[in-house]
């Protein structure tokens, strides 16, 4: 079964002239991590929402575990579980009280939702602070108390919207391994994130969206192959010239000080003898994710630089 | 236990009595203000009013606690954007909107516990007891469910706390909640029969032993209102803005 199937699904906001998202279509397996990535506004937030019954659809049909989320709305809710974008935790409540009392609300009995909100508080490191009001909290923790809600849930199908953001790099991994935990066991999950590393890290499929279209979708090596090279050479800006470096592949500009050359392997070979002959400081690195997407929707017209 | 009910007692408990637990002076700052008017009206008319300015100040207390749901389903929604959890949740909006009226009702709970029995006071007897029970029911049901709609609708905080300030002083100042219908010329009397704060007052000041007006009856003031109740459950139940569009 799949996890979610969109056909042809647009969504366009009251006084809007143009649609946050436009004849969107795209599948997910069951049992994986699919990620939506996007620059700001790009409409990945309002697809999040649209399958978590959140926001209906202008168009088109869109099922979340083969159940139609205008039709069978009712039932998509028992089997889902969300993390809402910029969501925070009430003030005077602490860690215990939200994931406990969440489980309770979610028909969770008694024991069942102690020995869940123990276990889940201790996996993402909130645990002693179980006990501190929300508002003595840092912003992580805060954000990883929306997560230990929404993980400590029973649901078939879980929508994180940018789930570690605010997090530092120990909590982010915290979160990474409880996504797939979820994931071994055979659960699904729609997750939207900035972090390229994180994308990479978990997902089985991506999709890019970009002012509110596809413009790819697959495994990350089907994205990394939108870029014609496999490799890349970071090369100090006042080493070399860039008609120089364009005979050897696509040149862009970091903006650090330092141009960044798309080439084979033996161009970057080629090039990296040439720079230690020149002694100019380069680093060489396969393509990455964060590549893939700053070629696909960084340099478009009318996008910011 | 039924679940929707064990629902909207969690979330009554969760953003009721928690804070209040960690909060206790909240109790206190709420419970002063629908003494205000009672106060003024008391000082100024040498408590020749004193009836009539407690009937007025628990239907106030009423309205403002039941539309008061409205600014923190509103705070919820766009602040904290937990409603979108419950949104994505099995938890039906009737549930949430009952679990966050029953807490609104445990702030209000010593001003309106004092506030009704000066009414039992006034009026001399225990048996009036159940008739301002049903009265102070019906009116918190029907603002909970009002301010549930209206918020549903409002965008931002701002315009909630500003549409339920405005719609505060259409139920609670201007119709005879603190003042006698008897007083009103007839177009605006019957215009006032329209307003189920209206009943409410008349009905506490019947408890008190007022007069009423002669074309007025118990029945109708029941009627009235149990028409508002049912009208804005249905409201909210209905054409609130529950998944968005």
């Amino acid at each position: 079964m799949l996890a979610i199937q969109a056909e042809h699904v647009t969504k366009v906001y009251k006084g809007s002239p143009s649609p946050a998202l436009s004849d969107i279509s795209l599948e997910v397996e069951s049992g994986q991590v699919f990620t939506l990535l996007g620059r700001n506004g790009a409409g990945k937030t309002t697809f999040v929402r649209m399958c978590a019954t959140q926001l209906m659809p202008t168009a088109g049909s869109l099922s979340v575990l083969g159940l139609d989320v205008i039709k069978h709305a009712k039932q998509v809710r028992d089997l889902i579980s969300v993390v809402p974008q910029e969501g925070r935790p009430l003030r005077a409540l602490t860690p215990w009280d939200h994931v406990y009392n969440w489980l309770r609300i979610r028909g969770e009995n008694k024991e069942r939702a102690r020995e869940k909100t123990e276990a889940m508080l201790k996996r993402l490191e909130l645990w002693e602070a179980r006990s501190r009001p929300a508002m003595n909290l840092s912003g992580g923790m805060k954000q990883k108390v929306l997560v230990a809600m929404a993980m400590a849930v029973d649901a078939q199908m879980l929508f994180l919207d940018e789930p570690t953001i605010g997090l530092d790099p120990v909590s982010r991994r915290q979160v990474w391994c409880a996504i797939k935990d979820w994931k071994a066991e055979g659960r699904s999950i729609l997750l939207t994130t900035h972090y390229m590393d994180e994308a990479e890290m978990l997902s089985d499929r991506l999709v890019i969206i970009d002012r509110g279209s596809v413009v790819a979708q697959g495994t990350i090596s089907d994205l990394r192959k939108v870029i014609p090279h496999n490799t890349r050479i970071d090369i100090a800006k006042d080493g070399l010239d860039e008609e120089t470096l364009k005979s050897y592949g696509a040149v862009t500009d970091t903006g650090v000080g330092t141009l960044r050359v798309f080439a084979f392997e033996s161009a970057v070979r080629e090039l990296s003898e040439l720079a230690i002959r020149r002694n100019l400081p380069f680093t060489v690195s396969p393509v990455t994710l964060d590549d893939v997407f700053v070629y696909l929707v960084g340099n478009m017209e009318g996008n910011e630089s | 236990m039924m679940l929707p009910v064990r629902q909207a007692m969690l979330i009554a408990y969760s953003t009721g009595i928690l804070w209040l637990q960690r909060n206790p002076m909240s109790l206190v700052f709420t419970a002063i203000s629908p003494f205000s008017l009672l106060f003024v009206l008391f000082v100024v008319s040498g408590g020749q009013y004193v009836h009539l300015a407690v009937a007025g100040s628990l239907v106030m207390a009423l309205v403002g606690y039941g539309l008061a749901l409205g600014q923190d389903i509103s705070f919820y929604k766009t602040e904290y954007k937990i409603q979108d959890i419950f949104v994505a949740s099995p938890v039906s909006p009737l549930t949430y909107m009952m679990g966050l009226a029953l807490s609104e009702l445990l702030f209000g709970l010593p001003a309106l516990t004092v506030l009704a029995i000066l009414v039992v006071y006034f009026g001399g007897s225990l048996l009036t007891i159940p008739l301002l029970l049903v009265t102070i029911l019906l009116l918190w049901g029907s603002m909970s469910a009002m301010g549930f709609f209206i918020s549903s609708h409002m965008l931002h905080m701002r315009n909630a706390t500003q549409v339920i300030s405005f719609v505060n002083v259409i139920l609670a100042v201007l119709p005879p909640v603190f003042y006698s219908v008897s007083t009103l010329p007839d177009a605006l009397r019957y215009l006032s029969y329209a307003v189920p704060t209206t009943h409410a007052s008349i009905m506490f000041q019947q408890t008190m032993g007022l007069a009423t007006p002669a074309d007025w009856s118990l029945g109708f003031g029941f009627a009235v209102q149990i028409a508002y109740l049912v009208g804005f459950v249905a409201l909210a139940k209905t054409k609130a803005i529950w998944r968005e569009t």
